[in-house]
């Protein structure tokens, strides 16, 4: 007789317990939803949830929106996107706030008082319309080229440009100099694409030079989840080379703190190291590179490990012991972004850093560093032909190589008179804020209405730049436009689309209408030849002429289908004890790698010759690559191969191998000098977040990170004012003191510090204490803080990397004192004189300056500016 | 506003109607809607020269006058054309470019536009038999201009029952009214007059929004509504954002007494 009572139910079950722990559970706790879904926890409905791909900053998330009642109620990831598998980050959850915000133009505006009085009178469309077009008529008659229109973050999907030709201008300019140009001019010529996809999740060592790609870099959101898979599941080592402790360096195995600008260097040493003691991969150098082993063994003998350390402070052992690492350990992979190419230097920096994976041939390899996986869509027909004159500022000339612009130079060539301006359009940008020199510099450009005698800005949102504009035309937000969009984020490339998710208020307008209504103004009934490119019915419509003949796509619906799902293809189904997509197998779906391999076929052979390098030639254009008898497509390049020496840039005078030169102005630092750096945060993009609500609350304002030997030696402690200087001005703000940074380095964050944006942005409501909304306003009620940070840019000069046209931002050399008696917190004063004085510096390194031959020595055989003949740079 | 149907009342509401002098009570109303429609004039948009001139004649300023209201120099000299410039100017600056107070009831309550207020007046319009007719500029249904032109249309509709003597109707128009105020005018309005009475550059918007305060107090004390201004006060966040959720999306409020027992189906 079995005795059943309580005593022996704990008996036996306290005996048992680790017998049964042993065997796993037949059941677990249930998995609800993984998302795709949401139900009101009010009434228990389901909510509207329609796709769209985020555009709050540019990482292009896959992204749902949940609609109750009309309203937009949340944001989050959409689980059926392959790159960012269901996540969105804590910008892209707030996405909301920019449809709603109280501050939002909704109406066209037109400047009733002096540029940036803020006097504005509410006009209608037409009215708008008919006063552009009649601006832009007497613009083309002049020179059409006196049409400029810049932008910031467009993906327009082609509709700018589209714009710009048909009124025949070529002046388009971007904003990509202040972004990573170096970046992409370091890689372009020497393997084709602008930007690499390392395999993270797959790879067993990664070097990290200067990105932040936990926290705010290319790619954030699906990059630091392959870390963390690397890092975790796969016992990758991430070892981080930074200036200072940020969110990636804090999550590395290893943070090694660099001098700025230097990362070249160590790149180089590592190099050596790894050439010196030949750990390379000799084979995958001879079969793929246009430089042989020895040749490389032998140009690398000049950076010695002893050599970086003199420049970035990383110890010796350091460097030897990382490239013994890297290049043992396989798959390993770099990762750079803006902390290489942001220099004067920053293309050579940025080609020094990827040679590493070249040259351990972990080159498109499971684990290792992949060139893009992109889509395209095809354009409507017809489109307006490219504009008959080129544009100087869209193509300067000091800056041949320059394929990604060198934009942030602009107002100094306008105020030069080197191209006369008529009509000024902006698009998702701010330069007033974003760009070096700021208020001092493109503030000033824009006050000047005999440089720039009429400006339209379109905008949803006030800002720094639109503050200064003649007509404001009020652009959608991204929950109520339509974008084509394809982003090279993961392994698996993907077509996705943005959608409305509610109508626009307002009168707001997405821009691809806009730009139609203003050219069918301009040509009411066709006859100038303008309106049969801008033959769309609405957003929608566009859309079907891209997407519903794309192969593959069309068969499966077309933009119907990426209405329904957002992205195309989907690639399998979000596994829920993983996160990762898998097949209909439940294995993660596998990633192809080695493209440069794929083999021409046969039939495409017909009519190609083979060229004594393996170039396979048709057409005059080499196709492909022979190597041991096969026909690979090879890289992207004009050659087919991975060009570590790139001649084109030996024609300017720049070296055409890996090199690094070290930043002049740094080497006679004083003492009591630093170098301040910025930097961005994972709930801030550049200047368009700072109003939003839940992201403003999160963090507010901005203070200058310094070491605390540094705040020792100028008695300074957390909370102290400081004065930071520079050569063009001067700012007062906050210290925060810490050993997270370079000693000589300070950092501030941007982001904040805006003078004109919207209300929780500027707080400028809530100083004035009652006068305009103020305390009454049901915004500002809830903001407990009142400090909104202090923004740097106007003590930062111009500087021009001679190759890639990037920005310099963090080459500026300052003085930090504490602060004195008539320092005010929130002080920033730049220079124009002095502003125009470090331009006049900058062009002295381009290839045509005085200064380009004294800082190549090794270039001495070089004849000169007047032995090149200029050609119209590439890029896209 | 465009009427599109009526509705009738119950037994029971007729009951309660009052005896009252149809006449009387038809010319108060319809006054009362000539005051709602001159405040949903001066803040639904810009002022036109048609609104400006009938406002600048002698009787009309005596009347406002009358009333208190007191409109400066910078009203009644300037020529027409001028005024009307400098008016869209400051219409401009206060309702409909950044940095203002715009006149919508989810932006004042909530801090965003086009939130909860917009969608339920919108069913109410609905409900009413109206619909929002856009006129030179696209506007949002919770516009002040709008919710004040809805009550005109009321009274309005109530001046027409109480002259035919519809008790009724006149019941049911007035509990409407009485509804609106209490779900939407009454929250916001008079602390939105007060902030543009101090925000206004101008003496029209000044004394406009004197005029919506004194007005919403009156209309609010004469109905005997008991309303707080919430106008100012911290934004109100909806219900679905501030329920909070329990582990597996489940509402704080839901019964959990019929549930499996936790330990029988978690591991």
């Amino acid at each position: 007789m079995l005795k059943m009572n309580r005593r022996t139910f704990i008996k036996v079950s306290g005996g048992t317990a680790a017998a049964v722990a042993t065997a796993p559970s037949l059941l677990k706790a249930m998995e609800v939803e993984l998302g795709g879904k949401d139900f009101s926890p009010v009434t228990y409905g389901e909510r509207q949830a329609i796709p769209i791909t985020c555009h709050v900053c540019n990482i292009q998330d896959g992204a749902i929106a949940f609609v109750e009642n009309g309203r937009i109620v949340k944001l989050e990831g959409n689980p059926e996107h392959v790159s960012t598998r269901g996540r969105l980050c804590a910008k892209g959850n707030a996405g909301m706030w920019y449809s709603y915000d109280p501050d939002r133009i909704l109406y066209p505006l037109k400047r009733v008082g002096a540029r940036g009085e803020g006097k504005w009178k509410r006009i209608t469309w037409d009215e708008a319309l008919t006063e552009v077009a009649q601006k832009l008529d007497a613009a083309i008659k002049e020179d059409p080229n006196s049409i400029m229109l810049k932008f910031g973050r467009q993906r327009s999907g082609g509709a700018l440009d589209r714009f710009m030709h048909t009124l025949g201008s070529a002046t388009i300019v971007n904003h990509t100099s202040v972004c990573e140009s170096s970046k992409k001019i370091g890689m372009e010529p020497t393997w084709g694409p602008d930007i690499e996809t390392p395999d993270f999740a797959n790879a067993k060592y990664i070097l990290n030079f200067g990105s932040n790609i936990m926290e705010a870099a290319y790619f954030h959101n699906p990059y630091s989840q392959r870390i963390v898979e690397g890092t975790a599941e796969n016992k990758a080592k991430l070892v981080t080379f930074d200036v200072r402790l940020s969110n990636t360096a804090g999550r590395s195995d290893e943070w090694i703190p660099v001098f700025p600008g230097t990362d070249g260097a160590v790149a180089l040493a590592i190099g050596h190291v790894i050439l010196r003691d030949d750990l390379q991969d000799s084979d995958f150098i001879n079969t793929w590179t246009n430089v042989k082993v020895e040749e490389l063994k032998t140009h690398y003998q000049q950076f010695t490990p002893e050599w970086a350390s003199k420049l970035s402070g990383v110890p010796v052992e350091t460097i030897e012991r990382i490239a013994r690492e890297f290049a043992t350990t396989k798959p390993a992979t770099t990762y750079t972004y803006r902390g290489p190419a942001k220099h004067l230097y920053g293309s050579y920096n940025e080609k020094a850093c990827m040679m590493l994976p070249i040259m351990t041939g972990n080159i498109e390899v499971r684990g290792g560093y992949c060139m893009p996986r992109g889509m395209g869509w095809p354009q409507p027909q017809p489109e307006p032909p490219k504009p008959a004159k080129p544009s100087y500022l869209a193509h300067p000339d000091e800056y041949p190589l320059a394929g990604h612009k060198v934009s942030h130079l602009t107002p100094f060539w306008i105020a030069e008179g080197k191209q006369k301006i008529n009509v000024y359009f902006s698009y998702q940008d701010n330069a007033v804020y974003t760009n070096p020199g700021a208020q001092a510099v493109w503030g000033k450009l824009y006050r000047d209405e005999k440089l720039i005698p009429f400006y339209v800005s379109m905008s949803p949102f006030m800002g720094e730049e639109t503050a200064l504009a003649d007509i404001i035309l009020p652009d959608c937000p991204y929950l109520e436009r339509w974008e084509p969009e394809s982003m090279p984020n993961s392994l698996w490339p993907w077509l996705g689309i943005r959608q409305p998710v509610i109508k626009p208020l307002g009168e707001a307008r997405e821009n691809r209408v806009m730009l139609r209504d203003i050219i069918h103004k301009l040509d009411a009934d066709g006859s100038r030849g303008m309106k049969q490119y801008w033959n769309f019915k609405d957003g929608e419509d566009h859309m079907r002429h891209h997407f519903d003949n794309v192969p593959g796509l069309k068969e499966v619906g077309g933009l119907d289908f990426l209405k329904k799902h957002g992205v195309w293809p989907i690639y399998g189904k979000l596994d829920p004890a993983t996160g990762k997509i898998v097949d209909k197998t439940g294995r993660e779906i596998k990633a192809d790698y080695g493209l440069h391999k794929k083999e021409i076929p046969e039939a495409d052979m017909a009519g190609a010759t083979i060229e004594a390098n393996g170039a396979i030639m048709k057409n005059g254009k080499a196709v492909g690559v022979q190597r041991n008898g096969k026909n690979y497509v090879g890289f992207p390049t004009g050659n087919r191969l991975i060009n570590v020496r790139v001649d084109q840039w030996a024609e300017y005078g720049f070296n055409p191998m890996p090199t690094f030169k070290r930043i002049p102005w740094h080497e006679t630092m004083k003492d009591d000098e630093m170098i301040m750096t910025t930097y961005k945060i994972n709930v801030h993009k550049q200047s368009r977040t700072a109003a939003v609500k839940w992201l403003a609350e999160i963090m507010h304002s901005n203070p200058v990170w310094m070491n605390t030997l540094t705040g020792n030696k100028i008695g300074v402690k957390t909370g102290d004012l400081v004065r930071v200087e520079s050569a063009v001005g001067h700012l007062v703000t906050k210290a925060y003191v810490f050993e997270g940074i370079h000693p000589k380095v300070v950092a501030i964050p941007t982001a904040f510090g805006h003078w004109e944006y919207g209300r929780l942005a500027t707080l400028k409501l809530k100083e004035k204490g009652g006068a305009f909304g103020a305390q009454d306003d049901p915004d500002l009620k809830n903001v407990w803080w009142t400090d909104n940070g202090v923004h740097p840019n106007a003590i930062i000069p111009v500087v021009a990397d001679p190759i890639g046209g990037s920005q310099g931002w963090y080459d500026t050399v300052v003085k930090v004192t504490k602060a004195g008696p008539n320092d005010k917190y929130g002080d920033v004063q730049g220079n124009w004189e002095k502003h125009l004085e470090a331009f006049k510096e900058t062009l002295r390194y381009a290839y045509t300056g005085d200064l380009h031959r004294k800082m190549h020595p090794e270039m001495a055989a070089w004849g000169g500016p007047e032995s090149v003949k200029h050609k119209p740079a590439g890029g896209h | 506003m465009q009427a599109m149907r009526s509705m009738t009342m119950t037994s029971q509401e007729q009951k309660e109607v009052e005896p009252f002098d149809p006449q009387e009570v038809a010319e108060d109303l319809r006054a009362r809607a000539g005051i709602y429609r001159l405040l949903s004039n001066a803040f639904g948009g810009e002022p036109g020269a048609g609104f400006l001139t009938g406002l600048r004649q002698p009787e009309a300023l005596a009347g406002l006058s009358e009333m208190g209201i007191s409109l400066d120099r910078d009203f009644t000299d300037p020529p027409l054309e001028q005024l009307e410039e400098v008016l869209a100017g400051e219409y401009t600056s206060l309702f409909a470019s950044p940095g203002g107070c715009v006149p919508v009831e989810s932006a004042r309550l909530t801090g965003k536009l086009q939130q909860e207020p917009y969608y339920e007046v919108q069913a109410d319009y609905r409900r009413l038999g109206f619909e929002v007719r856009q006129g030179r500029f696209a506007t949002f249904d919770d516009h002040l201009g709008v919710e004040l032109a809805l009550v005109a249309e009321l009274l309005e509709q109530a001046g027409a029952a109480a002259a035919a003597a519809d008790e009724r109707e006149l019941r049911r128009l007035n509990k409407e009214v009485k509804r609106f105020w209490t779900l939407h005018l009454g929250r916001w309005v008079r602390g939105f007059g007060r902030l543009v009475e101090r925000a206004a550059e101008h003496s029209f918007y000044r004394e406009m929004a004197r005029l919506l305060r004194g007005f919403a107090e009156d209309e609010l004390t004469r109905r005997g509504i008991r309303v707080e201004d919430a106008d100012g006060t911290v934004p109100e966040t909806p219900k679905e954002e501030t329920e909070g959720l329990t582990c597996g999306g489940v509402s704080k409020s839901y019964d959990r007494s019929n549930e499996v027992p936790v330990s029988l189906v978690a591991g």
